[in-house]
């Protein structure tokens, strides 16, 4: 195997120019921060790294647990070619996504916290979890070819006698992860349009990910059958058209049940931007492709199928960047469009992930599932003593989940410190509670000692802190120094209370010492 | 002890100086615009139909921003004030995202940005039996600080008093679950840029219904799928050893 430098073809072309503003893009963004590279803002503080890169990137990964449940627990086997080209999609999907995050996360290097600082009530912290769980599900789940394509038979073995809880583990890890992503939202009921808010937001984001997911695999196989001449898996792939139409089905039914119940219907025609989003977003992506795919004549035929998928893939993309984009735009009353620098960034992340998908599936066993060496794989093998023991070690994981998700569960308030502050002094209308007189201390050639007057200097009816502090003093004497000394030469350059005390403004320091000079006795 | 803040929107005269004290306490730049909430000022004085408008963070009892941190990097105390370790957060801003009244704010210009909002001053004053900077600077005593319950009843002693003078709404008082920072007003809140409609239910409640049921997902998934396998694969097995005689 011999990986010689890409012909500068068209294509690579894309590729450098995409890159080549990425990585600007990325520079920009680490050095001199999310501002500058972003048009994130306090009013938007997620745009498209986490609305694209990670809600859409995730869902579309799903594709990966669906074909893996099918494959390995439902035992419909003869899903099996299509099996492993999902996984590795599933899996760089998950890489992928770590990658974005680390763009979005303002303080990257922190990212493992979750692991050791936990929050059991936060979604976020589920995710973190999910994310760092489920790729290394995946990753055992795609080790497989790598120990075929080296020729590794020991550790085949292993990894092929996991195969069933592992599949199990990664089935649930992504139901969670899929729904959590639609938690995130769940906190924010004033927040989100009502067309896309929901309780039940979890649950639409995993049925519409189980949809995405399968479009995923349809969309691709179609590609990548065009790109290596393999021969398309047709008849799997029409009967996952059916699945996805029973799948989109009741999604639509669902949330129009569930719209119908907040009193939400009314604003699908409203016409306003949020109505034509969502329309745009149900009619091409769910209501379209169920009358394409329920067209024989479109379901029968690959151009029809691919089609189909990508009007699936469409609404599902339209469905996660209206819930993080469209749908939070109203409340936060500032237009968000992503600035050049997070497309760039976006673009990169895919074009990566083409490019790897490209290069492994040319040099790895993927679009077979060839058994070489003769290591007779049995097709279901019931737990073996590692699978045990894998069962177990998850098992324990999951254990401590539960534990910790139940202490933090009965976790109670803190208890009263008996800390004692005093009540608040209420002060009578129309009064001013002024700080108490400042004496300052004497300098050498001081005439006399001066105390300061707040009385003196504030108009009870239209106080002016302003011209006074912090510029000039500083507002909390008790802190060492804040009062400054204050100077006669200092005075005359206008500093201090020379500011005002010009002669203009109110007297004139310079003739008037005994005003605020009181001799000693 | 709980304690908190009340500020009657009605003795207000702008002056701004909570807003000048709360920046020297804090050492955040005096430059920044104090009429916003930002990153650099986290007490801020809106002036909106004639009326002059303290802002900073709720503190609320069971704060969203507390619940939705990955990493417990925001912390309700048990003197009532909601604090912050930038030590701990990862920068997700999902805090941001899920407070009800947008109070986080983020330091979008430094490479390396924290997450910024009004700490009830634990640290330099509550924790030390001192009241925040803000409320002792106002020369009004439009904003004052004490025990949690006490101003609770101030504030319905002002409006029971002076019916004319206030809309007879506490904000603050069951906003958002109850938080420890209230206002009286004139004005109705909702011309004052004050979040409505909010939920007088705690946000954190919203996730957790989700969360708590991860368990049950977990437990009743794994049976579930452990079953489908193991009948599949026996129904199979049981096949493949008595093939149907055809
Ligand atoms: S107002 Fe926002 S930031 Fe302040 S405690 Fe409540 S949720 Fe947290
Ligand atoms: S930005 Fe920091 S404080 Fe806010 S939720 Fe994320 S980790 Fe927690
Ligand atoms: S309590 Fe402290 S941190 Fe909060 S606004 Fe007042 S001075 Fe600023």
């Amino acid at each position: 195997m011999k990986l010689s430098l890409p012909k500068p073809t068209f294509w690579t072309m894309v590729l450098a120019f995409i890159w080549i503003l990425g990585i600007y893009s990325a520079f920009t963004r680490f050095y001199y921060g999310l501002g500058t590279a972003t048009n994130l803002s306090d009013q938007f503080p997620w745009g498209i790294w986490i609305g694209f890169d990670i809600l859409v990137g995730v869902g579309l990964a799903a594709g990966g647990f669906v074909v893996a449940a099918t494959v390995y627990i439902f035992n419909l086997k003869s899903y099996k070619p299509i099996a492993r080209s999902t996984i590795l999609t599933a899996f760089l999907g998950y890489l992928l996504v770590i990658g974005a995050l680390l763009f979005d996360l303002g303080k990257p290097y922190n990212v493992w916290h979750p692991l050791v600082m936990w929050n059991p009530h936060s979604v976020m912290f589920e995710v973190g979890w999910c994310v760092m769980l489920y790729t290394t599900v995946l990753f055992l789940e795609f080790l497989p070819v790598l120990f075929e394509r080296f020729r590794l038979e020991r550790p085949l073995r292993i990894i092929r006698s996991i195969t069933v809880p592992l599949v199990i583990v990664g089935v649930l890890l992504s139901t969670l992860h899929q729904s959590s992503l639609g938690t995130l939202y769940v906190i924010v009921p004033d927040k989100l349009h009502p067309l896309w808010y929901s309780g039940i937001l979890p649950l639409f984001f995993f049925i519409s990910a189980v949809a995405g997911g399968l479009a995923m695999v349809i969309f691709e196989s179609y590609l990548s059958a065009r790109a290596f001449g393999k021969e398309l898996e047709f008849k799997l792939l029409s009967q996952l058209s059916r699945i996805i139409v029973v799948v989109l089905s009741l999604y639509l039914l669902l949330r129009l049940q569930d719209m119908g119940s907040q009193g939400a219907l009314k604003y699908i025609f409203d016409f306003s931007t949020e109505s034509i989003y969502f329309l745009i977003e149900v009619g091409l992506g769910v209501v379209l492709p169920i009358l394409l795919f329920l067209t024989p004549r479109i379901r029968n035929n690959t151009a029809g199928l691919f089609l189909g998928a990508v009007f699936v893939l469409t609404g599902f993309v339209m469905n996660r960047l209206n819930v993080a984009i469209t749908g939070m735009t109203a409340s936060a009353g500032v237009e968000y469009i992503p600035s050049w620098m997070e497309v760039a960034v976006t673009a990169s992340i895919v074009a990566a992930g083409i490019v790897i998908f490209r290069y492994a599936a040319k040099y790895l066993p993927i679009f077979s599932d060839e058994e070489p060496m003769g290591v007779h794989q049995p097709p279901l093998v019931a737990a073996g003593k590692s699978g045990k023991v894998a069962m177990g070690i998850l098992g324990v994981i999951l254990l401590a989940m539960v534990i910790g998700l139940g202490i933090g569960l009965t976790k109670d308030k803190l208890p009263d410190p008996g800390m004692r502050i005093e009540a608040a002094v209420v002060q009578p209308a129309g009064s001013l509670k002024l700080p108490d007189p400042i004496v300052y201390e004497m300098g050498e050639s001081s005439p006399g000692a001066v105390t300061f007057s707040h009385e003196n200097h504030v108009d009870p009816s239209a106080p002016q802190c302003k011209t006074c502090h912090s510029g000039l003093f500083k507002m909390r004497p008790e802190k060492a120094g804040a009062l400054g000394s204050i100077q006669m030469d200092l005075l005359y350059e206008k500093k201090q209370c020379g500011v005002c005390h010009d002669g203009e403004q109110a007297f004139n320091v310079e003739d008037n010492c005994e005003v605020c000079h009181v001799a000693a006795e | 002890m709980k304690s908190a803040i009340l500020t009657d929107l009605t003795k207000c005269i702008g002056c701004e100086a909570c807003a000048l004290a709360c920046k020297e306490i804090n050492e955040l730049p005096v430059s920044a615009p104090m009429n916003m909430l930002s990153a650099y000022t986290w007490s801020a004085v809106e002036h909106r139909n004639g009326v002059n408008i303290r802002r900073q963070c709720m503190h609320c009892e069971e704060p969203a921003c507390v619940s939705a941190c990955p990493v417990a990097a925001l912390e309700k105390t048990k003197e009532g004030a909601v604090i912050y370790d930038a030590g701990k957060c990862m920068g997700c801003r999902y805090c941001m995202v899920a407070c009800p009244f947008g109070v986080p704010k983020y330091e979008w210009d430094k490479s390396i940005p924290t997450i910024q909002k009004c700490i009830l001053c634990h640290e330099k004053a509550l924790s030390q039996g001192k009241e925040p900077a803000c409320t002792s600077a106002c020369p009004t005593g439009a904003t004052i600080f004490g025990e949690r319950a006490a101003l609770l009843r101030e504030a319905q002693k002002r409006i029971d008093e002076n019916p004319g003078s206030y809309v007879p709404h506490i904000y603050g008082m069951r906003e958002a679950g109850g938080t420890s920072v209230f206002y009286l007003s004139a004005v109705p809140f909702a011309d004052l840029g004050f979040p409505g409609n909010l939920k007088e239910d705690p946000y954190p409640k919203l996730t957790w219904k989700v969360l708590s049921k991860i368990p049950n997902i977990v437990s009743t998934g794994g049976v579930l799928l452990l079953g489908i396998w193991w009948i599949i694969n026996r129904r199979i097995k049981l096949q493949d050893e008595n093939p149907p005689s055809v």
